[in-house]
């Protein structure tokens, strides 16, 4: 009987903590600024690019800009949307361990976590939780505005992309921002500062990233956690990275990537003192 | 008769003035100095130098140049000099720190000139170390490789460069974290400008040259651009530090700690 109410009451639970969790990345001002880089950025630059594309057709040479589909202007500023991921998934975590003023009493947040949820795993999870929502609603705002804006700007000038390749490719940079953020969320478990996790997650999401100059090495290096899901988004006009994994492999392993620092989080996050 | 006693005070003045700004920078070298996150930057950005370059003096096709290979891993290894830029002011503010440092030195330019003044030594040693490293690791492996350009005079300029705009880049970033008081905020600030902006904007506008890296990047790649040279592209990454710098200090003049 006992049993059967505490198994009734587990998902309840997870409920509440999620509820929680959202309710405290929504009143952190750095998920505000996280948020603001994801939807504004990737706006930003396709205007930009757009324009630029549009110009290029206009004048008569084409030739200036590397792609004049709307759907490449678009998709080419999905990098600053996986930055605003990383920085949310960072700082869900970094928050709980920064320490409050001395002034109000050097406190952190996550004892105040861990009291009112005892429950590691819940915790963890429920911020995971957390995360992916907000980041795929900023995904489903950014995504679609800025195919709106790119062929609203370029319109006729240039051939019409598919519909089908083109909502697949949206429908994959959200699945990378989303795995990226994850990967964001792990790490700064394992550090419990955002440091760290910042630098080698951005430098990894540029497209100056280490990860590609190591395809230079060994096409192993396509394997590593950002460069295995480029192609959910990125096409390659110029075939340059013909080693590519593939969207669907790219995406399975990204995803294996971000279960596997999920798994070791979740272990060492159980197991020390917080 | 007159005027010796009035230059012989205002001598006395520059060498108080000097004085004070010598103590101030020694013990902001000293606080530095006890930060463990400053030195992994410094020993990290030394390391990963050496690494890169190894790595693509290993593997790119047509590398034959020393030089060539460094200046390539620039792009990376400024993110050194930024974290110490970041770091030398964000650790002030992650405590109370910030309000014994005023205690002790309550004339507000003296500490930023000091504090500027410690950065540039230690980010000055870490970006020759980094550079030497780079250049010494680079040329092995193109011996290693039978790759080594033969007997081609060695031109120390565009490492030089490479330098001064690594230290430079760094003062933007210890001017932003002056202004915003915090760590995370002008770190991601700068990173994303100089690792993402500017490479995605620098395909297709051309005004993505007036950017603080692509400007100074001419210091080292002098022959990529052909509105900005050398000089006048190291004025456009001085006039970025200049403005952010003047807002720095006029904000940190005019509020509370």
């Amino acid at each position: 009987m006992t049993r059967l109410r505490a198994d009734r009451r587990r998902p309840m639970t997870l409920l509440r903590a999620v509820v929680a969790e959202l309710r405290k990345t929504a009143t952190l001002p750095a998920s505000a600024a996280a948020t603001a880089v994801a939807v504004l950025g990737p706006l930003g630059i396709t205007v930009l690019n757009a324009f630029s594309v549009r110009n290029a057709i206009r004048s008569g040479q084409p030739g200036l800009v590397a792609y004049t589909s709307p759907a490449e202007a678009a998709f080419s500023a999905a990098p600053l949307g996986t930055i605003g991921a990383i920085i949310l998934g960072v700082v869900v975590i970094s928050s709980e361990f920064t320490a409050n003023s001395p002034d109000a009493g050097g406190g952190r947040q996550i004892t105040a976590t861990l009291a009112a949820t005892p429950r590691r795993l819940v915790v963890l999870a429920a911020k995971a939780v957390a995360v992916v929502l907000n980041v795929l609603a900023a995904a489903a705002i950014t995504l679609p505005a800025c195919l709106f804006v790119a062929d609203f700007v370029i319109g006729d000038l240039a051939t019409p992309d598919d519909l089908g390749p083109t909502a697949a490719r949206a429908a994959g940079a959200a699945l990378y921002w989303t795995l990226t953020a994850l990967m964001a969320l792990a790490i700064t478990v394992l550090t419990r500062s955002g440091v760290i996790p910042l630098i080698v997650l951005i430098v990894n999401s540029s497209l100056v990233s280490v990860s590609m100059v190591l395809t230079h090495v060994t096409t192993l290096a396509y394997y590593l956690p950002d460069a295995a899901g480029m192609r959910l988004f990125a096409d390659d006009p110029l075939g340059e990275f013909e080693h590519a994994l593939a969207p669907l492999t790219g995406g399975l392993v990204m995803a294996a990537w971000a279960l596997g620092f999920l798994a070791v989080s979740s272990a060492v996050f159980t197991r020390r003192d917080a | 008769m007159t005027t010796k006693p009035t230059r012989t005070a205002a001598v006395r003045l520059a060498r108080t003035a000097a004085v004070r700004l010598a103590r101030t920078t020694a013990a902001e070298l000293v606080k530095l100095r006890g930060l463990p996150a400053i030195l992994g930057t410094a020993l990290g950005t030394v390391v990963t130098g050496a690494f890169l370059a190894v790595a693509l003096a290993s593997s790119a096709p047509t590398a034959t140049d020393a030089t060539d290979v460094v200046t390539h891993t620039v792009l990376f290894l400024q993110i050194g000099p930024i974290l110490i830029g970041v770091l030398a002011v964000a650790t002030e503010y992650a405590g109370r720190q910030i309000a014994t440092t005023l205690t002790a030195t309550p004339n507000r330019r003296l500490l930023l000139a000091g504090k500027a003044a410690a950065y540039l030594i230690v980010a000055t040693a870490t970006s020759v170390t980094t550079i030497v490293a780079g250049l010494a690791a680079a040329q092995l492996t193109l011996i290693a490789r039978d790759r080594a350009a033969e007997a081609r005079e060695f031109d120390p300029w565009p490492a030089a460069g490479a330098v001064t705009y690594l230290v430079l880049i760094g003062v933007l970033a210890l001017a932003l974290a002056t202004l915003l008081r915090s760590l995370i905020p002008p770190l991601v600030g700068m990173l994303t400008v100089v690792l993402v902006v500017s490479p995605l904007l620098s395909g297709y506008t051309e005004h993505a040259r007036w950017l603080p890296d692509r400007a100074g990047g001419l210091l080292y790649l002098p022959t990529t651009d052909p509105v900005l040279g050398a000089r006048t592209g190291t004025i456009v990454l001085l006039t970025w530090i200049a403005l952010t710098g003047s807002a720095a200090i006029a904000a940190f003049r005019s509020r509370d700690a």
